[in-house]
């Protein structure tokens, strides 16, 4: 097993490796360019000329863009194999390895600090949905597998399904309109994370505000998984239930909840932990539509308005963070795999 | 005072910013020499000085009032005025469109601890309003040997406003405070807040709920959304007009819109006032021309062309396309009439008007593909003038110049990406930019006028009202046809 | 066999009252989306002159312009209006006798746009989870099944198109190809499709090591044999759940697109597009919302339904 281990994280570097190569080349080669947008091109009458040649190649030059893609074959033939790899993904590399992911091109702060301000109000949000999602989905799916069939369990699973198709952006503004002012009632807050003046407040007026401020969004973000993971775990506990080993244990004479919990429940786990190594770049991904609607400024927005923009090193940057959390997460349900079902070898 | 800011602005620093919203808040932190007086819309100083203009009218010669005050306590001087120019043009400050404005500034040069000299390379006739209008930063901030872009000043910026810059809140609020050591009269509000708040129905949910003292209007939220009576008690509305068009674009480089029958065609075939009307609920005009409609190039004699289906038709029929097959979309030498209009995403009222234009559109036979693109993607696409046709808007200033819209040596590279030429048009263009005669120079924009009419490079569409609705706290709202269209030193809590 | 197999299933399935439900819902929603034009149109679906008995459906405006004046009878879809229809003194309006759902902002009718919306829809959901469900259960049985390297190729694979920021792929295709749905559905199938290939994965992992593989290969069964007709039934639960969760999540990411602004190109009618315009209209349009509301969910549930009974009728340990 620790071989293994090793083994596996040592095959993360090329794949890494092969993420961010494929990544970069995606986003420089799409089309659409940071520098076009830098001139407000389409915006303003009456601004000026054209621009002058001249003054493009300096915002190229400033934002490193001057350089070839991958290869710079007019360096390699000058100064032989250091040129080749002057180009821009390979200088990339070389800062990302120490741990510098360059400056963001809308506001040249870095990138890391960008990133850094917004994960902890991504996490947030992703933290306390996933948790409460898992609280309730395992327990239902449970339910729904031991009792399936029966009258609840139809009504679970229509509930469940019904909640699981309705879209998110939907949802929210529903949620709005009904519970956050306007014309109906007034129970929640709509905007951000805190109230005005949050600050001052004691340590404990704090954290009811805010968790007042997290009903909504976390709300929205965790109803639709709530049948997802509960499905599967039905799924995997039905499949397990109906194994021989489990009439086995009951004829043995075993009380139907020790057969549930202890034999049945941890080989059902398998599709659970599956998704379970999903989870953790999920806890930094965000999404642009609850942000949106809830003017929370989390890594989803981040990442989306980036990407609108051609903001190319915060897209690189969240993409290679966001690559590492799931290869980890990868990593971690296949070792997972092994010790939740002892057959399973990797040998 | 609570207002919202529709997006967070990148960064603060004047001189590299390139959205509206910096614009917005910046609009009372930074101050520049001269400035357009919104009411008499004549240029006059900002920060209190005098000028001299020479005859050539390439040299202008500004002297400005000591003990003026940045916001950190130190002076402003000359050295500033330079400084600030000089970064404009350093390649390694992030400012291409900036440099782009200013590069036919010859220098700018110190002649006094407050006087300074701005040289132009050649005379245009908005020279002094661009002389006074360069960004002003402090030097004794920004320089101090580092990335002038990344200097964190940007985050922070100092001005000599009569409001100072006191807190951003990433992704939540920007707070700025009344200047108590203003030179100049001091506003009513102390503190304005601008919340970041992306989403429109939230925003106005957010102003309903009285978190908000002002909000920005969309048509149908202020016919729908805003005419009860319990609003109307809490609430006022006013609307303005701000110099701005909206257009449909069409490639004259190719087939089909490069014969100037079939863009009359089109013209024709937008029915503009239902649209307006219908769409946009009557808040705005429709217009005919390359101009602001309340400035004074606007020819207001020129009316629109009417919606005409059987002129349409006469006209395509003229140029060559008829239904030969029978199939029931027109055609020419084998090729059916087929083109793509596009759009950038996110505005809704484009869609509205695109689909339209291609229901009526089919009802002559011809077909229109609407293809939404996001920004980035339909900046490239025009750039390259890879469209048949694309539907924007543009913002201009209140005297604007028609050089970078319609002159021929800027449909290569430059901002005339359906490829406008037209030789007395060039013609009229440059004279007009060495013009320095208001009223001469008005003739020659009306002739201009008059041209683009006949030629129809554009289909115009409006020029739509700006909306806002505040706060019956506010006393003093008064609107202006010029940006911003309202001030907020003005103001003063109601009693 | 095979035959015999398949015809179990049937029998086990028609017993779960809730799929077969689904199971007609689906039907009925696919036949309306075949028949959107007799259902809902301004051409006419029957025409009777003197050339005879003709449908008008797929005839050009210029050929209906001829023929329905000359007509003794013509009869038109019980919608008598088109998905693209316009009428601009008709917005917003609400439900009524002459628009049963209501018009959207340019006064375009309600339910013709949700029938033809269904064609959207459906296709979406098919056209993208047949991608995703056919790569990822062919890698993912590979992966599990032969292990070493081929699994950690595959999975390495498989980790580099996880890696990828789907909404770029979506937007440079949009960019670069010519719209339409169909890319966004193929799209929305190529970023799916790891999933499933790692929940097969897991399941072959778990089913390989079992007593019944090694009893097949004893008996001289080959590889794909195996991996196919004995491992895979066993392994499809999970699958078939992602497979309908699949279904919903692709026509959920149409109308979260729409809601984005990168949806279906205009004027394509779909329920997520009339759901996204929704959003500014809420508080006095309700009916924008709940209409393509309703169709997304009841579409979404009878897909779901569907699939928790295949894969109840499958396991055939369940036999009753």
């Amino acid at each position: 097993m620790r071989t293994y281990i090793i083994k596996r994280l040592l095959l993360c570097i090329p794949t890494l490796f092969g993420i961010t190569l494929v990544t970069f080349l995606i986003i420089q080669l799409a089309p659409g360019s940071p520098v076009e947008m830098r001139l407000r091109a389409l915006a303003g009458a009456g601004m000026g000329e054209e621009v002058t040649a001249e003054i493009i190649e300096q915002t190229k030059k400033l934002y490193g863009l001057d350089k070839p893609v991958l290869f710079n074959t007019t360096a390699f033939r000058e100064k032989g194999i250091g040129g080749l790899f002057d180009a821009r993904y390979w200088i990339w590399l070389r800062k990302v390895a120490l741990l510098d992911f360059g400056d963001s091109y809308k506001d040249h702060r870095k990138v890391s600090e960008k990133i850094l301000e917004r994960v902890p109000v991504t996490l947030q949000l992703s933290v306390i949905s996933i948790f409460l999602v898992y609280l309730f989905a395992i327990p239902i799916g449970v339910y729904s597998s031991v009792y399936h069939e029966s009258g609840s369990d139809k009504v679970l699973t229509l509930l469940l399904f019904v909640l699981y198709s309705l879209p998110s952006f939907w949802v929210a503004t529903m949620l709005i309109i009904f519970l956050g002012g306007g014309e109906y009632l007034n129970i929640f807050p709509i905007y951000g994370l805190s109230s005005e003046g949050a600050e001052n407040m004691g340590a404990w007026a704090w954290l009811l505000d805010r968790l007042w401020h997290l009903v909504l969004p976390v709300g929205c973000l965790a109803y639709g998984s709530l049948a997802v993971i509960s499905r599967y775990c039905r799924v995997g506990m039905l499949d397990t239930l109906r194994q021989d080993y489990i009439r086995t244990a009951r004829a043995k004479g075993l009380s139907e909840k020790i057969v549930i919990f202890k034999h049945a429940f941890r080989n059902s786990l398998i599709p659970i932990v599956t998704l379970l190594g999903m989870l953790l770049p999920a806890l930094l991904g965000g999404s642009i539509i609850i942000e949106s609607i809830f003017s929370i400024p989390g890594m989803g927005q981040l990442a989306f308005e980036a990407i609108l923009s051609r903001d190319y090193p915060v897209v690189m940057g969240i993409a290679t963070i966001s690559a590492i959390l799931t290869l980890l997460g990868i990593l971690l349900a296949d070792i997972l795999y092994a010790v939740v079902d002892p057959r399973i070898s990797y040998e | 005072m609570i207002r919202r800011l529709g997006s967070e602005p990148d960064t603060l620093n004047s001189i590299t910013a390139t959205d509206y919203y910096e614009e917005t808040v910046n609009r009372y932190v930074t101050e520049t020499m001269l400035w357009r007086n919104y009411e008499t819309l004549e240029i006059e100083p900002q920060i209190p000085c005098t000028w001299t203009e020479s005859d050539d009218h390439l040299v202008y010669t500004f002297e400005f009032q000591p003990g003026i005050l940045w916001h950190d306590g130190v002076e402003l001087t000359a050295d500033d005025v330079v400084y600030s120019f000089d970064k404009i043009m350093d390649p390694k400050v992030d400012c291409a469109h900036l440099r782009n404005y200013f590069k036919d500034i010859e220098t700018v040069q110190k002649t006094g601890k407050y006087s300074f000299r701005v040289v132009w390379k050649k005379p245009y006739f908005r020279s002094l309003e661009m002389s006074g209008g360069i960004p002003l930063v402090p030097k004794h901030v920004f320089d101090d040997g580092a990335d002038f872009n990344k200097n964190p000043a940007g985050r922070h910026p100092i001005g000599t406003g009569p409001y100072k810059f006191v807190s951003w809140t990433t992704g939540r609020k920007i707070v700025i405070e009344r200047n108590e050591r203003y030179y100049g009269k001091k506003p009513f509000w102390k503190r304005v807040v601008f919340k970041i708040i992306k989403d429109d129905p939230i925003a106005l949910q957010i102003f309903k709920k009285e978190q908000l003292d002002m909000i920005g209007l969309r048509p149908f939220q202020w016919e729908r959304q805003t005419a009860s009576r319990a609003f109307q008690r809490k609430f006022n509305k006013v609307d303005f007009y701000l110099p701005a068009y909206s257009y449909l674009g069409w490639n004259m480089r190719r087939e089909p819109f490069s014969d100037r029958r079939v863009r009359l065609a089109m013209t024709h075939m937008v029915d503009r006032k239902p649209i307006l009307d219908k769409i946009f609920y009557g808040l705005g005009t429709i217009v005919t021309g390359p101009f602001y409609v309340k400035g004074p190039e606007y020819d207001r004699n020129i009316k629109p062309y009417p919606y005409d289906p059987r002129r349409a038709e006469e006209l395509l029929s003229e140029a060559g396309w008829r239904d030969t097959d029978e199939d029931g979309w027109l055609d020419k030498e084998g090729e059916k009439f087929s083109f793509e209009l596009l759009m950038p995403s996110g505005v809704a009222e484009y869609e509205q008007m695109a689909t339209v234009l291609k229901e009526d559109l089919k009802t002559i036979g011809v077909d229109m593909g609407i293809r939404r693109l996001e920004w980035a993607t339909f900046l490239r696409f025009v750039h390259e003038h890879k469209f048949d046709s694309y539907a924007a808007a543009w913002i201009l200033a209140y005297v604007s110049d028609p050089y970078q819209l319609w002159h021929s040596s800027q449909a290569e590279k430059g901002s005339n990406y359906v490829g406008f030429v037209n030789g007395e048009a060039d013609i009229l263009i440059d004279k007009i930019r060495r013009e320095f005669d208001g009223e001469k120079r008005r003739k020659m924009c009306y002739r201009f006028h008059e041209i683009i009419h006949d030629a129809q490079p554009y289909t115009f569409m409006f020029t739509s009202k700006s909306l806002m609705a505040y706060t019956k706290e506010i006393e003093g709202f008064r609107t202006y046809v010029i940006r911003p269209g309202y001030d907020i030193r003005q103001w003063r809590r109601a009693p | 066999m095979k035959q015999g197999y398949w015809h179990i299933v049937w029998r086990q399935f028609r017993k779960r009252r809730l799929a077969v439900a689904g199971l007609y819902l689906i039907v009925l929603l696919f036949l309306v989306a075949i028949l959107a034009p007799f259902i809902a149109g301004n051409k006419p679906i029957l025409i009777w002159s003197d050339d005879g008995l003709k449908t008008g459906v797929f005839m050009s405006d210029r050929e209906l312009r001829d023929i329905v004046p000359r007509a003794r009878c013509t009869i038109y879809p019980p919608i008598p209006y088109s998905p693209t229809q316009y009428d601009l003194e008709e917005r917003l309006e609400p439900p009524s006798g002459k628009h049963l759902l209501g018009t959207d902002d340019r006064g375009r009718d309600i339910a013709s746009r949700m029938v033809h919306g269904a064609r959207i829809s459906l296709s979406v959901g098919f056209v993208a989870v047949s991608i995703f469900v056919a790569l990822g259960i062919v890698t993912g049985s590979f992966a599990g099944y032969y292990g070493g390297w081929l699994d950690a190729l595959i999975s390495r694979i498989i980790e580099v198109w996880l890696c990828f920021p789907t909404l770029f792929l979506i937007l440079a295709a949009l960019a670069v190809l010519p719209q339409s749905i169909y890319i966004i559905m193929v799209v929305i199938g190529l970023t799916g499709w790891t999933g499933v290939a790692r929940l097969v994965r897991g399941e072959f992992l778990k089913l390989r090591p079992q007593d019944f593989v090694a009893a097949s290969r004893a008996v001289g069964a080959g590889g794909g044999r195996i991996m196919f007709r004995h491992i895979l039934p066993n392994a499809l639960g999970p699958v078939l759940v992602s497979a309908t969760f699949g279904v919903a999540a692709a026509i959920l990411v149409e109308s979260a697109l729409s809601f984005l602004g990168f949806g279906v190109p205009p004027p394509t009618p779909s329920w997520g597009d009339t759901l996204s315009q929704a959003r500014n209209y809420m508080d006095f349009a309700w009916w924008l919302a709940l209409f393509p509301g309703m169709a997304i969910f009841v579409t979404i549930t009878a897909y779901n339904l569907v699939g928790e009974g295949l894969r109840d009728s499958i396991d055939p340990r369940l036999t009753q």
